[in-house]
């Protein structure tokens, strides 16, 4: 993105100083971060540090302990009936797809906008049949979940978040449950969505797909944001130690 | 046993057609208030869920016989609530299989992956659309087998209402054994007529079962 057009553009998503605890234990610690329309924001670290804790906390799905989530204008309170306004408009994609099982694709993709958003059905089935195409999933439409493969099963999971037209899309570790063969279709559509202009916000091991088309990378250890910096910059020249070692680690 | 049966067919029928209505009914009134109780142990409150823990462990550990005796004879002392044999049979059997029905129901949300609620949340639903159409029917496919189990042992509890002198199948054929003194040909004729209503109910609930399996799962 242009410089002078960030700094003229207000965040989609900002969070300022949260605090996430289970019981005694810290899993999001001081975290602050702004997310601006058309970013790509990669989060990477090693497991356990708190980057799926951090997209659950963004759509309420946690609440906080302190600090403030804020989208677009809304102050996100977990629990609270606010936050239905938030999760409409956010997009969730899950590491193991959580596609509904008694129902088909299709009705998977169109379940949301017609009881959320009491859109008319025919409306939001011409919808859902255009996002089957885009996920390359046209053919499958009428299967159920179980039929699928696992790569099928989230390119579902993406049609069905699309279905919303969400302003923000977190993705959870997507392809961390996949089969090595199956990841590069989840992939491709992901970046087909990235190119779009979409804001997109991704937990991933998946470095080479950061690089490509991240706007920036973020490294998160410990449940704190421990480098910030374009994905090419933090790989050929990670300033923190522990970057450095994580990066040795995964590469 | 042919002999009690030619003579008192019509009638044994008739009986099988109340025990059946008022064991469906008990299950009815005991499933709807079963499944209250039982969203209830899965509630976000916990006051909710160990008020609706109490409540499933108390009727459970209370014989029918003695919840029958309490809604016929206990009700009237107690509040002069004066309930006909039909009305504290109903209730009794509501009782019973509303806290196993409670069980149930909880067991069937919790067979729930957590995910599945999350997805819906996370669409923007609220509590009582993801109950509706995402966590409700992958439960009750989970329900099924058991709750037949619930009718068949609130359909044989049922012939306790005989002791509180409700006439339903029980009831009649002790009636039948006092007039022609045929004792064995009446037990033999009740046991065959319980075996086969029950084995029916299994059937039908298989039948269900089969339907309502998601394809593919």
């Amino acid at each position: 993105m242009h410089p002078a057009a960030a700094a003229t553009q207000r965040p989609i998503l900002r969070l300022e100083q949260v605090v996430k605890r289970f019981d005694r234990r810290v899993i999001l610690d001081d975290v602050s971060l702004a997310v601006l329309p058309g970013e790509v924001v990669v989060i990477i670290g090693p497991s356990g540090t708190g980057k799926s804790t951090l997209l659950r906390c963004v759509n309420g799905l946690e609440d906080i302990q302190g600090g403030h989530i804020f989208f677009e204008d809304h102050l996100v309170r977990a629990h609270s009936r606010s936050v239905i306004e938030v999760r409409k408009h956010i997009g969730m994609i899950f590491q193991s797809f959580n596609l509904y099982p008694h129902r088909t694709a299709l009705e998977n993709v169109m379940l949301a906008p017609v009881i959320v958003l009491k859109e008319p059905r025919p409306v939001v089935e011409q919808r859902a049949r255009e996002l089957f195409d885009k996920v390359r999933l046209g053919h499958r439409i009428d299967a159920y979940p179980g039929q699928l493969s696992g790569g099928e099963q989230q390119r579902v999971a993406i049609a069905r978040a699309l279905a919303m037209n969400p302003s923000l899309l977190m993705f959870d570790e997507p392809t961390s449950a996949l089969d090595p063969e199956t990841v590069g279709d989840v992939l491709a559509v992901m970046k087909d969505l990235a190119e779009e202009g979409r804001t997109m916000l991704v937990v991933t091991h998946e470095i080479g797909f950061a690089v490509e088309v991240g706007s920036r990378m973020i490294f998160m250890d410990e449940g704190r944001i421990v480098e910030e910096a374009p994905p090419r910059e933090m790989l050929a020249n990670p300033k923190n130690p522990r970057t450095q070692q994580f990066l040795r680690s995964i590469l | 046993m042919s002999s009690v049966f030619a003579d008192y067919g019509a009638l044994l029928l008739r009986a099988a057609g109340i025990t059946l209505w008022i064991s469906w009914l008990g299950l009815l009134l005991g499933g709807l208030l079963g499944a209250a109780v039982g969203l209830a142990r899965t509630s976000r409150w916990r006051v909710l869920r160990i008020l609706a823990l109490l409540y499933t462990e108390l009727f459970r550990s209370i014989p029918v016989l003695i919840l029958m005796f309490f809604c016929y004879f206990g009700l009237p002392l107690l509040v002069g609530l004066d309930l006909s044999p039909f009305a504290a049979a109903t209730a009794a059997l509501m009782f019973a299989a509303s806290s196993l029905m409670a069980e149930v129901v909880r067991a069937g949300i919790d067979s729930v992956a957590r995910g599945q609620w999350e997805a819906a949340f996370a669409s923007g639903m609220r509590y009582r659309q993801v109950m509706r159409h995402i966590v409700g029917p992958q439960a009750v496919r989970v329900m099924l087998p058991p709750s037949v189990g619930v009718y068949i042992a609130t359909l044989k509890e049922s012939s306790l209402a005989s002791i509180i002198g409700y006439v339903e199948l029980t009831k009649t054929a002790l009636l039948i054994r006092e007039t022609t003194g045929q004792s064995l040909e009446v037990l033999a004729t009740i046991t065959l007529l319980y075996f086969v209503i029950n084995y029916g109910i299994s059937l039908v609930g298989g039948a269900l079962e089969r339907k309502y399996a998601i394809a593919h799962y």
